[in-house]
C-alpha cells in the first residue's frame, strides 16, 4: 500500500473533483459487472433446467437412483424417516398402544397383537420395523409369517414378484424373501420410471377391483393417486389359493360385497368363511381388521369431492416457483396449512379444533365399545366355564364376533374417525349395540 | 453560522476529515457502494413498485397463482392488486402500508419463508374490508352491513381468486415473465 506516501504528497487543499470521478467511475464498474453477473447466474439456471434426467430401470427398488433426476421428490420421501411430536391422536413414532390402552391386550388375547401393537412409523422405516416386530417372533411370543408379510414392506417387491411369480413369492416363508429385499417403500411402488405416471405394482388391488367388476386399468390420475396408496392401506387376509392347502398365504382383499365394514363382515361369513383366530376367553371366532384406510375414507365427505389421498397427505408445494409433490408423507395436521388451507378458509387454530373434535368423539365411541366389548368376551368366558353349552353361546359369540370386526375397522385405521367422521360413529354405534346384544344373549342363555 | 454550515458540507464532499491518503480509496469503497445499491434497485424492479402495474406484484413468482386467478375474475375489469390490497383514504397510509407489506414481504421470500398457502394479515384483511365498501357502497346500502367477525370475503371467499387458493394452484398459468437482465425488449416478454 502507497497510501502513507501518497499522504505526504497530497497538497493541504483536497481535490474533490479526483475523488468523484474515482467514484463516478466505480459506480459504473460495480453496477455493470454486477448486471454482467447476475445475467450470467440467469442463464447457468436456464443450462441447468435442462439437465436430462437420468434413465431408471425398470422395477429399481432403490429410491436414491430415482431421486438423481428427482431430487425435491426423493428429498422430501426421506423425511418419511421422521419421528416428529405425535398429534393428538396418531403421528409417526413407535406409540405402545398395549400400554396405553390395557383393553387392548384382553380384545386380542390368544393373537400376536396381544404381544405387541404399535404405532407405525413413516414409510422410510417399513422394512426395519416388519423386521424387528415380536408379533412375527417366536421367541417374544409371536408367530412366524409367510413372505405375503413384506409385500407391502419394500420398493424391491415388484422386482421381486416379477422374478419369483406372485403365488411363489406368497408362498415364500418371511425369511426367504426378507434376505432377497433391502429397500423400503419407495419410488418403484407407485411410479412408472419412464413416464413417472402412477401405476399399480401390487397385484391384490387389481384383483380386488376385478371381483367388485371393476377395472383399474380405466382409473383417472386423480383416482390413482388414491389407489397406489390403497395398495396397502387397505384390510386384508391370506386366502388359500386351492383347498388342499394347509394355510392361506395369497394376499387378498374382501371387496367383492363392498368396501364397508357390514359388506366385509358379510364377505367373511357367507362368501369365504374366514376365521383370523379363537378367542381364548369368549372362544368367539375372531377376524382381525388391519387398517382399512382406503375403505374408510370412500365414505367420507373428501372421497365424496374427490379429494384424493394425496390431496391431503402429499399436498403440491411450490419452492422456488417448482411445484411438485411433497413425498413427505406425513399426517395433515403436521402441516395443515398446505394440506388444509388450499381449500378451507379457516385459521389454523380452527382447522386443528375441528378435526381434534371430530377424532375426540371418535375416541369416545372406541372407549365405549371396547368396554362393551371387554365385559363381553368375559361374561361368554364364565357362561361357558359354568357349563352353558357351544349350542347356547353359538349366538352370542357371533354376536361378539361381529362387533369386534365393526370396532376393529375403525379402530386400526388411521385418522381415528376423521377419514369418514359420519360412517366411523355409525360402525362404532352398531359395534356397541352388538356387543351389548351378546352380553343379553349371553345372560338369557344362563337362565 | 452560514459559514460554518457551508465549510462543513464542503469537508465533507471532499471527505476532509479523512487523511488525505484515505480519501481516494474512501470515493472507490463509496462508488462500489453505490453501484451495488443501483444494481439492486434495477435487478429487483424496484421503480415498479411506485406504480399500481399488477405485473409489479409478480416480479417473484410467489403471487402468480393470484395474478393469474385475478386476471380470470370479473375484477380484473375493475381493479387492480393496488385498489383492494393498499388503503385509499390518504396517500400518506397509502404508501406506508404499501412499504411495510412490500418489506415484510421481501423479507420473507429472501429468507424462504414463505408459506405454501398465503392468507391475508388481520391488516391486511381490514384493508381489503374497507376497499369492498369504497367500490360497492351503493350496493351495501339496502342489505345489513356485516356484523361482528364478518367481512364481505367471509362469504364471498372466492372472490376473486378462486376457491383452491396455493402457490401451487395454478402452477402453469400464463402470466407475464420478466424479461432477462441484459437484453429487455420493448413490451412484454412472453411466458
Amino acid at each position: 500500500m502507497t497510501t502513507t506516501d501518497h499522504a505526504e504528497q497530497t497538497p493541504r487543499r483536497p481535490r474533490p473533483w479526483v475523488g468523484w470521478a474515482v467514484f463516478a467511475l466505480a459506480l459504473c464498474a460495480t453496477f455493470v459487472l454486477g448486471l454482467l453477473a447476475a445475467s450470467v447466474l440467469e442463464r447457468r439456471r436456464e443450462s441447468a433446467a435442462l439437465l436430462p434426467a437420468a434413465p431408471v430401470a425398470d422395477l429399481e427398488g432403490d429410491s436414491a437412483k430415482w431421486g438423481e433426476s428427482f431430487p425435491r421428490q426423493y428429498e422430501s420421501w426421506r423425511r418419511t424417516a421422521e419421528d416428529g411430536p405425535r398429534t393428538k391422536h396418531g403421528g409417526p413414532g413407535h406409540y405402545d398402544h398395549l400400554a396405553a390402552d390395557p383393553r387392548l391386550k384382553a380384545l386380542f388375547a390368544g393373537y400376536p397383537f396381544e404381544v405387541e401393537y404399535n404405532d407405525e412409523r413413516g414409510h422410510m422405516h417399513a422394512l426395519e420395523d416388519v423386521r424387528g416386530t415380536a408379533r412375527m417372533d417366536p421367541a417374544r411370543g409371536g408367530k412366524p409369517q409367510p413372505g405375503t408379510c413384506l409385500t407391502c414392506k419394500s420398493s424391491d417387491v415388484p422386482g421381486l414378484m416379477a422374478e419369483m411369480g406372485v403365488a411363489e413369492f406368497y408362498k415364500a416363508t418371511f425369511g426367504e424373501v426378507s434376505a432377497k429385499v433391502s429397500h423400503p417403500i419407495g419410488c418403484a411402488d407407485c411410479h412408472d420410471p419412464q413416464t413417472m405416471n402412477l401405476r399399480i405394482t401390487r397385484p391384490a388391488l387389481r384383483e380386488a377391483f376385478a371381483s367388485m367388476g371393476k377395472d383399474i386399468n380405466t382409473a383417472s390420475h386423480q383416482e390413482m393417486r388414491t389407489l397406489v396408496c390403497a395398495q396397502c392401506h387397505a384390510e386384508y387376509y391370506f386366502a388359500k389359493k386351492n383347498p388342499s392347502e394347509e394355510k392361506g398365504t395369497y394376499l387378498t382383499f374382501p371387496w367383492k360385497r363392498g368396501t364397508t365394514a357390514d359388506a366385509m363382515e358379510t364377505y367373511y361369513t357367507r362368501d369365504v368363511p374366514h376365521t383370523d383366530w379363537t378367542h381364548p376367553v369368549s372362544g368367539a371366532a375372531m377376524v382381525k381388521m388391519q387398517h382399512p384406510d382406503y375403505e374408510a375414507y370412500r365414505s367420507g365427505v373428501h372421497a365424496y369431492r374427490d379429494v384424493s389421498c394425496a390431496d391431503c397427505h402429499m399436498p403440491y408445494r411450490s419452492e422456488g416457483g417448482v411445484k411438485f409433490t411433497d413425498h413427505h408423507i406425513q399426517s395433515p395436521l403436521k402441516n395443515i396449512n398446505a394440506a388444509c388451507g388450499t381449500c378451507h378458509r379457516w385459521s389454523e387454530a380452527e382447522i386443528r379444533a375441528r378435526v381434534e373434535t371430530i377424532q375426540d368423539t371418535t375416541r369416545e365411541l372406541l372407549d365405549r365399545a371396547e368396554d362393551a366389548l371387554v365385559a363381553a368376551h368375559n361374561e361368554v368366558g364364565a357362561a361357558a366355564k359354568a357349563g352353558v353349552t357351544a349350542a347356547q353361546l353359538a349366538e352370542s359369540r357371533d354376536l361378539l364376533r361381529r362387533a369386534q370386526l365393526r370396532w376393529d375397522y375403525i379402530a386400526a385405521g388411521n385418522g381415528m374417525g376423521f377419514h369418514a367422521p359420519q360412517e366411523s360413529a355409525r360402525v362404532l354405534a352398531s359395534a356397541i349395540d352388538l356387543a351389548q346384544q351378546a352380553r343379553v344373549s349371553v345372560a338369557k342363555a344362563r337362565k | 453560522m452560514t459559514d460554518r454550515l457551508l465549510s462543513l458540507l464542503r469537508a465533507l464532499f471532499a471527505l476532509a476529515f479523512l487523511p488525505a491518503g484515505w480519501r481516494l480509496p474512501t470515493f472507490a469503497l463509496l462508488g462500489v457502494a453505490a453501484g451495488m445499491g443501483l444494481l439492486l434497485v434495477r435487478v429487483s424492479e424496484m421503480p415498479s413498485y411506485l406504480s399500481d402495474d399488477p405485473r409489479a406484484c409478480i416480479n417473484c413468482h410467489i403471487m402468480r397463482p393470484h395474478y393469474s386467478t385475478w386476471e380470470h375474475s370479473s375484477h380484473r375489469q375493475a381493479a387492480t392488486c393496488n385498489d383492494c390490497h393498499v388503503p385509499h383514504d390518504s396517500v400518506i397510509r397509502t404508501y406506508a402500508f404499501k412499504a411495510k407489506d412490500g418489506l415484510r414481504h421481501a423479507a420473507i421470500f429472501t429468507l424462504r419463508g414463505e408459506p405454501q398457502v398465503i392468507r391475508a394479515t388481520p391488516a391486511s384483511a381490514a384493508v381489503i374490508q374497507e376497499n369492498c365498501v369504497r367500490c360497492h357502497e351503493r350496493q351495501l346500502a339496502h342489505t345489513s352491513l356485516p356484523g361482528q367477525g364478518r367481512a364481505c370475503a367471509t362469504c364471498h371467499d372466492h372472490v376473486p381468486h378462486g376457491d383452491a387458493r396455493s402457490l401451487s394452484a395454478t402452477p402453469d398459468a400464463l402470466v407475464p415473465r420478466l424479461a432477462p437482465l441484459l437484453s429487455r425488449p420493448s413490451g412484454d416478454a412472453t411466458p
